[in-house]
């Protein structure tokens, strides 16, 4: 029984479903839901999601909805090593806190991206007086991981020296940073957090940086200084991207 | 040693861990952490929970904060929880995660913010917001619409169609009982609509008696001391005004 993923290109649930169904070999279908265009509120999407959101699965009659849902359940699919969403109840239970405590902290990184930067891209208008908001949450958690959640022996979240969802999940998040400017600013005091990025990405690769790659050509696309000629290349560049949204 | 609960009875997710504790017959010790006068922010506390919220639980020496991991880790580590409350089959179980993940970002971001700044910050010597509050009450609403018509869908009288409740009901409906601090209008403008919200409040209540009332009772102390204060952004416990509005910490 095939499972199907519904995605976006830019959503960064989306990415750490499916680099974890790539990292283990778990077979999937992925289909593409277009943002810009609304495709989440059509009747059609409704049906796998009635909160029209990104990602869902669909595996045989069942259907979920939420990320950090969908991670643990796919946690206990065969082959998936227990590091990822350990069995000792005490060890799940913090990596729990991580998860649940991302949606009113680190989360706000992707509405920061949009309002500051990315709404474009998906048809919709910045918000720069959210954006100053969203811009203080997300400096207090990336200072809450470096200070806090990467304390310990180990190179990952709660001090583990294996990566778990919670790992995968806010690395992920994170790498939306890629589409601002000030990305370089923003992460450059947290040397912890920096190192523990690339970890989270070595232990995921090659899929990790396959997920990511439509963020850096997006990046590059939309950062060049250019002549009038590298203009009209970068512009056509930028709508073939455009329309895969 | 027995569990220790850092709770705060006025705090939504507070009142979940300590209404699923009484009833599963797990043993506590209730330590409380007034928010109201900010002890969440003191030094001793941020041993135990560096995020400074309530609630926080401390197992021997084990330490867990967040409600939604607490009440996952109760309903594994205590043995004589019932099923229902957080199941073994892994399906249902997804179901019951993707409603706590969800209520984050939606139910919890609109429910606690709209009572906080259009009725509770004067306990807490903060001025009302009522810009904040109406962005607050659209997430509220809508939420409200979804668990009406997406969560409480199926046979059952619960959250995901289950016929028992399960954490998932305790936490949102913890939440819901917040808007008992506001106005009876305010209060039917929001719930009015939804018929099998109000039915599920009332079979969740039902299902953790007399725990859930016991636990409930502070909130009308609240609006009684709420309602003899002087009126909104005059009272003695009033900043001065040019202090910042902070969004709730329970």
């Amino acid at each position: 029984m095939k499972l199907q993923i519904y995605k976006h290109c830019l959503s960064q649930p989306s990415h750490a479903v499916i680099i974890f169904c790539k990292l283990h070999q778990i077979e999937f279908e992925e289909i593409e839901i277009s943002l810009a265009n609304g495709q989440q509120y059509t009747p059609e999407y409704k049906v796998i999601n009635p909160m029209g959101k990104l990602p869902a699965i669909v595996h045989g009659t069942y259907k979920l909805s939420e990320s950090h849902a969908i991670l643990i359940y796919l946690a206990s699919f065969p082959g998936v090593a227990d590091h990822w969403y350990p069995s000792d109840i005490q060890k799940r239970a913090k990596i729990q806190s991580v998860l649940d405590w991302h949606h009113s902290n680190l989360r706000q990184t992707a509405a920061y991206v949009m309002n500051s930067s990315a709404a474009p891209l998906l048809r919709r208008k910045l918000n720069l007086e959210a954006a100053v908001i969203n811009r203080k949450v997300l400096l207090k958690s990336l200072k809450m991981i470096e200070n806090f959640w990467l304390n310990g022996d180990g190179k990952f979240l709660l001090g583990n020296s294996q990566p778990s969802i919670a790992d995968l999940s806010l690395a992920c998040e994170i790498m939306l940073l890629e589409l601002v400017p000030d990305r370089d600013q923003i992460l450059s005091p947290y040397k912890k957090v920096l190192q523990w990025i690339e970890d989270t990405r070595n232990a995921t690769n090659p899929f990790f940086d396959e997920l990511h790659s439509l963020m850096f050509e997006l990046k590059a696309v939309l950062t060049v200084e250019s002549s009038v000629a590298e203009h009209s290349e970068a512009r056509r560049k930028l709508r073939t991207l455009l329309s895969k949204l | 040693m027995v569990l220790k609960l850092y709770v705060d009875r006025l705090s939504q997710p507070s009142r979940a861990v300590l209404i699923f504790c009484k009833a599963n017959g797990i043993e506590f010790d209730e330590v409380l952490v007034d928010v109201a006068k900010g002890q969440q922010r003191s030094p001793e506390y941020a041993e135990i929970n560096p995020m400074k919220n309530v609630p926080a639980i401390v197992d021997g020496r084990f330490k867990l904060f967040e409600s939604h991991a607490i009440l996952v880790y109760l309903a594994c580590a205590f043995p004589g929880v019932a099923e229902h409350w957080y199941p073994a089959d892994l399906s249902r179980r997804a179901k019951i995660d993707s409603v706590l993940h969800w209520h984050h970002s939606n139910l919890r971001a609109g429910a606690a913010p709209y009572v906080f700044n259009a009725r509770l910050a004067p306990i807490f010597g903060l001025p009302l917001n009522p810009r904040v509050a109406a962005r607050a009450e659209k997430l509220l609403s809508g939420s409200l619409a979804k668990i009406e018509s997406i969560w409480l869908k199926g046979k059952g009288r619960f959250l995901v169609g289950s016929s028992q409740p399960s954490i998932a009901d305790l936490s949102l409906v913890c939440e819901i009982m917040q808007l008992e601090l506001l106005d009876k209008e305010d209060r039917n403008r929001l719930l009015g609509p939804h018929k099998k919200v109000q039915q599920w409040i009332e079979d969740t209540r039902h299902a953790t008696r007399p725990y859930f009332d016991e636990m409930h009772n502070i909130l009308f102390k609240v609006k009684e001391k709420l309602a003899r204060m002087p009126a909104e952004g005059a009272t003695s416990k009033t900043l001065a005004g040019n202090k910042k509005q902070i969004l709730s910490k329970m």
